[in-house]
């Protein structure tokens, strides 16, 4: 007769658990769900007593929610058959019951969150630790994108779903078995009868959930389609505007935009059906016990009692297999998203072997005969010959593609080489520590990379113990001492996203200040003063001369002002050497050097 | 905000008609079940036998019944996603129409990650918002009113329960959302500056390689990530009092119902039966409004979310269409003058260009020379309008640049930016992007006269080669040809080179300059440059030093007359001099 209450909490369930399917979580297939999922579960590992606290909460929980309703129902009974004697009792247990069911929901709930923080936090921090330590060559040819929203989104799902989820599927587990213990023991074929339902249930979540990961599969791959595009048409809003065209990327916008939200209906349709499917079958359930329950009782196998039982259990038997069908979809998206972290896991890092070098850096750099590609059968750099002595400064000249920036990278061991061997002091530099080999060297990039931080963080990114005396000196030898003063704040000037609001010169500037203030045995500025004016360029050349002095620098530069004064000039071509000298000798020699130094300094032919 | 969902109101009545129906279903199918149970299973008016046959008839209702309020909980999921995702779509298609019109300050100001959460995230909140709405609202109102419209109609000691109920229920509500209101943008900020560290690291990989700093980064991030964790678990764990709390007091008024009613049963106010209602009414009353408190929560996300959207919508293009965008009064012809012209950038107040003077005749070439950060890119900037002069006026065949429509001036000019910004399509269509109806032989000869033919060529499917996400699978000096070659096709009137071949080597910048003299005679050119060769033999040449032109004139008058200039040229010509 207590049926009514049983009723109640299970809309409450539905009233909730109706955002499953629909949160618009995608639902992405693992290729190795065990293995990945398995993984998954070494996170808990050293979690495991919050694990077990959480059981247990989860437990009682249960525990409270199966005995609660049946005092609840003895109430009802008293009430409807006139006897108030003992009634205050009853009520108190039953008040004790579901406070201490309620206490538990509460723990269980700032536990399961903990938990998942816990988890994600070392997760995230596991995957930052080896993104950091991931070769350069795996980050050139892999979307930036993509790698950051394994971080954000497939973490984020991760963190969802065992918040949401971790205590919804022990405590339907839980009350699955108990409730179809119970069940059993009042009537195995009235229970039999019951399960019809969750074959049908099961039956219809594969059929849906099929679909469902179709479409929003589909959507999120038009989702990442539509910040694709805001992304590329924002960024590039200069060529965008100066070319007059805004009307067709709001056309092309459009089509995407609109095809996101044809598929992005079907699919929230398809979620939306799963609540109001699920309700039906679970009236279709209870028809059948009552049906079936009543013939029963006519045939004299069962008492009524049984019956009244039953449907109230059966009420409470719908409601874990509906959440955990919809758990189902849940938990397959966050094994799939926790399968794209592991592979990047997986990924090897950079080489850590190697030693410390023996003795200080003195700064002797030798290629012997190097080769490169970047893909295999395409030579980048063929038989790369060069002895660098100490304290010397070397230029690279060449055109476009003739293999600069791939030697520098080589150096750094940024990637490695096919064959031959680049030695540093004598020593090949795959036999030194990346640290030790790194440390020795500063170096301004092609592109200008700055950090969103402070200006004077930005300075002494290398030399985060510099004095302010010494910040003032690097900043006055690569001449950014302009640049600081300008800024409202000087040093202490938050460069908001990364500097953007500077000039690409002014960009340079501090990037070689950064490097001055590392006190390197090594300098190498790669196209590092393409964007500076001439004469502020030869006032950092001249402060370089006292710098640098005993000090080894490789220079790649265009512009012969640059390079004139170097102590060796290698020209390259298609990745071997084919003059090397001083401007002098190269200039006397008639020959690659010669004609692009005429082409500077002649002008153009008119 | 509103507006948008005008449009589409006939579907969100639909899709409330329907969640009604189906609600009034779920009320209704209760009864039914009371009937097989009573009558049909207890055989109450039959002496406790079953009646099989009552329960059989029953039971078909009840399945009829329960199918049709499944098809109108389905219907109405249909016209609630008809409703919301085409509301939604028109806001994103809105929102993108705008951002397309912002200047540059405008765009840099919202800045280009902040510009794609809203167009993505807030555009899915606030959709889900309305979704929730349109069902929610409907859901909890009829659980609310109806319940409690039944239970006040039983008896008056039920109603004294259910005031006395619903003011902690509100308590505990408002309490939870008060505290978690602040912490939803926290939680955005903190979300953002992981990524920003993620971002960082990934992009600038290499410098904290070389530097090997990947020590700090990571702890960068540790801080980061902790905060993040933090935030998130402090919004979990206020959220994780919500639905105990409602179930407690739900069951306490389970609780003072059964003990209240009991009493009133024992006076014979009311039936027993009427107890078992108050409680499925109660249940219903205090469900609709956790459900109330579930839609509370998508409204204050949402909200916040609207307001994002609402700052893009309300932002009005900086610079528009002038008075006159009938347009010029001359045919095209290329001249550009600057009328002490004096600019600084929006916001801060410091001078970056003073009195500017320029002439330009149409078809001639005027260089740019001048030491960083001393206002050339600004200059060039003005003339297509991308930054409007704070003073003093720029004038392209002689009509001032603000009171034209600004397609028809920037159709005129054509602009390669020191920064190439190439497009993830392939080579052809990078290059054709102002001029789609271009043929392959014009295509080709802008190609060419780029000096970027040989190696589009060169590439597996030449101009069919698709470029890699931010152009990175050319080199600095490819992609800056393909930006060349893009403002060579176009065939504006006036063009613009913005520091434009730094990454070029001298042979190709010379042979470029060398085509761009003899296959485009007629355009009026304007370089910026570093290096004194590339804008040598100019008609006219401009020296900007502090935002202030000291020197301008031909190379040869410049030498004499201007220091600047001398200092210039000699430090490019160091030894050269001598020689």
């Amino acid at each position: 007769m207590s049926q009514t209450a049983k009723v109640t909490s299970s809309t409450i369930q539905q009233g909730v658990g109706r955002r499953g399917p629909g949160m618009g979580a995608p639902v992405q297939k693992a290729k190795n769900a065990g293995a990945t999922f398995r993984r998954l579960l070494q996170y808990f590992r050293s979690e495991l007593p919050l694990v077990g606290l959480l059981a247990a909460v989860v437990t009682v929980s249960v525990v409270c929610s199966v005995v609660a309703p049946g005092i609840q129902s003895k109430a009802v009974d008293r009430i409807v058959a006139g006897i108030f004697g003992d009634l205050t009792p009853i009520l108190t247990a039953m008040l004790i019951f579901y406070l201490a069911q309620g206490v538990a929901t509460l723990i269980q709930g700032y536990l399961s969150a903990s938990l998942s923080q816990r988890v994600v936090r070392r997760m995230r921090s596991d995957l930052f630790r080896k993104i950091v330590s991931l070769p350069v060559s795996y980050i050139d040819n892999h979307s930036h994108g993509d790698i950051m929203s394994r971080m954000t989104n497939d973490a984020e799902n991760i963190s969802n779903v065992i918040s949401q989820s971790l205590s919804s599927l022990f405590s339907g587990v839980l009350t699955l078995i108990g409730t179809l213990t119970v069940m059993l023991w009042y009537s195995v074929p009235l229970t039999l009868l019951c399960c019809t339902t969750i074959v049908l249930t099961v039956v219809f979540t594969r059929i849906i959930t099929k679909y469902m990961r179709k479409y929003y599969v589909q959507r999120q791959k038009l989702l990442g389609k539509v910040n694709g595009t805001v992304e590329e048409m924002v960024t590039n809003t200069r060529t965008v505007t100066a070319y007059n065209q805004q009307s067709d990327a709001v056309e092309t916008f459009t089509e995407t935009s609109d095809a996101l939200t044809r598929t992005g209906i079907i699919a929230e349709i398809i979620g939306n059906m799963m609540g109001p499917v699920m309700n039906m079958f679970s009236n279709f359930s209870f028809i059948i016990v009552a049906v079936f329950g009543a013939q029963f009782v006519l045939n004299g196998s069962i008492s009524v009692g049984v019956i009244s039982a039953f449907i109230i259990y059966s009420k409470q038997f719908s409601r874990p297999i509906n959440e955990l069908s919809q758990l189902y979809g849940q938990i397959q998206t966050a094994i799939a998203g926790a399968e794209r972290i592991f592979s990047i896991l997986d990924e090897s890092s950079e080489d850590t072997s190697g030693q410390e070098p023996a003795q200080p850096v003195r700064g002797v750099i030798e290629f012997k005969h190097v080769d490169f590609s970047y893909v295999p059968g395409a030579k980048v750099i063929s038989d790369f010959n060069l002895k660098i002595e100490s304290g010397k400064k070397i230029a690279l000249v060449g055109s476009t593609g003739s293999g600069k920036t791939t030697i520098i990278n080589l150096l750094m061991r940024f990637y490695e080489t096919d064959s031959g061997q680049i030695t540093l002091d004598g020593v090949d530099i795959r036999d030194l520590s990346l640290r030790s080999l790194r440390d020795s060297i500063g170096i301004v990039l092609q592109d200008t990379v700055l950090f969103s931080d402070t200006a004077g963080a930005n300075l002494a990114y290398a030399n985060p113990s510099a004095t302010r005396e010494e910040m003032d000196a690097a900043a006055r030898s690569s001449n950014c001492d302009g640049v600081i003063a300008a800024l409202p704040q000087g040093y202490d000037t938050y460069l908001a996203s990364a500097g953007a609001n500077l000039s690409q010169g002014q960009r340079q500037l501090l990037a070689i200040g950064r490097a001055f203030l590392s006190y390197p045995h090594i300098l190498i500025l790669d196209e590092a003063t393409s964007s500076v004016d001439t004469r502020t360029e030869k006032h950092i050349q001249d402060a370089m001369h006292t710098l640098m002095a005993g000090r080894t620098s490789l220079i790649i530069a265009h512009r012969i002002s640059t390079i004139q004064d170097a102590d060796q000039i290698i020209v390259m071509d298609h990745g071997s050497i084919v003059e090397t000298g001083t401007h002098r000798e190269l200039l006397a020699r008639k020959g690659d050097y010669y004609r692009l130094y005429m082409t500077q300094f002649a002008g153009q032919q008119t | 905000m509103l507006k948008y969902l005008k449009k589409y109101w006939y579907l969100g009545l639909l899709a409330s008609l329907f969640m009604v129906c189906e609600v009034s279903i779920d009320l209704y199918q209760p009864r039914l079940m009371a009937e097989i149970v009573n009558n049909g299973i207890l055989g109450l008016d039959r002496d406790g036998t079953p009646d099989v046959a009552l329960i059989v008839s029953t039971g078909i209702r009840m399945l009829l019944i329960v199918l049709a309020g499944g098809c109108c909980g389905i219907l109405s999921g249909v016209f609630t996603n008809l409703c919301a995702q085409n509301y939604g779509n028109d806001l994103r298609k809105d929102c993108f129409r705008r951002i397309m019109g912002f200047s540059y300050e405008q765009t840099d100001r919202f800045s280009t990650g902040s510009l794609v959460t809203r167009m993505t995230n807030d555009v899915t909140q606030v959709q889900n918002m309305v979704a929730q709405i349109i069902r929610g609202m409907v859901r909890c109102m009829m659980f609310f009113v109806g319940g409690s419209f039944a239970l006040l109609r039983m008896d008056l000691s039920f109603g004294v329960i259910v005031a006395c109920t619903i003011p902690l229920v509100l308590l505990d509500v408002g309490f939870v959302l008060w505290k978690t209101n602040p912490l939803f943008s926290l939680l955005q900020t903190r979300l953002d500056r992981v990524n920003a560290v993620v971002q960082e690291n990934v992009a600038g990989a290499r410098v904290v390689k070389a530097f090997v700093q990947e020590d700090t980064e990571t702890e960068r991030f540790e801080s980061a990530n902790g905060q993040l964790v933090d935030t998130q678990l402090r919004v979990l764990v206020l959220l994780s009092w919500l639905r105990p709390v409602m179930n407690i007091v739900l069951n306490l008024a389970v609780v003072a119902i059964l003990y209240v009613g009991a009493g009133r049963v024992q006076a014979g106010a009311v039936a027993p039966g009427s107890v078992m209602a108050a409680i499925t009414y109660i249940s219903q009353i205090l469900n609709g409004m956790m459900m109330l408190a579930m839609i509370f929560q998508t409204l204050t996300r949402g909200r916040a979310s609207a307001r994002r959207l609402r700052e893009v919508l309300d932002t009005v293009p900086s610079i528009r269409d002038g008075d006159a965008p009938d347009g010029f009064s001359q045919a095209p012809g290329g001249s550009i003058r600057l009328r002490h012209v004096s600019f600084s950038y929006p916001g801060t107040g410091t001078e970056v260009l003073h009195d500017v003077d320029l002439d330009v005749a149409p078809g001639t070439t005027l260089g740019i020379i001048g030491a960083t950060a001393s206002g050339k890119t600004t200059l060039v900037n003005l003339i297509p309008r991308f930054y409007d002069v704070t003073d003093g006026a720029v004038e392209v065949d002689g009509v001032d640049v603000r009171s034209l429509g600004l397609r028809d001036l920037r159709s005129r000019v054509s602009v390669v930016l020191q920064k190439s910004e190439l497009f993830s399509t392939t080579i052809r269509d990078n290059i054709a992007l102002g001029r789609r109806d271009a043929t392959d032989e014009e295509l080709r000869a802008a190609a060419k006269a780029a000096q970027a033919d040989e190696f589009i060529s060169r590439q597996p499917e030449g101009y069919d080669t698709p470029v890699a996400e931010r152009g990175m699978s050319l080199s600095g000096g490819q992609r800056q040809r393909v930006a060349i070659s893009r403002a060579l096709l176009r065939r504006g009137e006036i063009l613009i080179f913005d520091d434009a071949t730094s990454a070029l080597d001298l042979r190709t910048e010379a042979a470029l300059y060398e085509a761009l003299k003899r296959d485009y005679p007629g355009l009026t050119k304007i370089i910026v440059a570093q290096r004194v060769a590339s804008i040598k033999d100019a008609d006219q040449i401009a020296v900007l030093d502090r935002g202030r032109i000291v020197g301008c004139g031909t190379h040869e008058s410049l030498l004499q007359n201007c220091p600047v200039y001398r200092d210039i040229v000699s430090s490019q010509l160091r030894e050269e001099v001598g020689a």
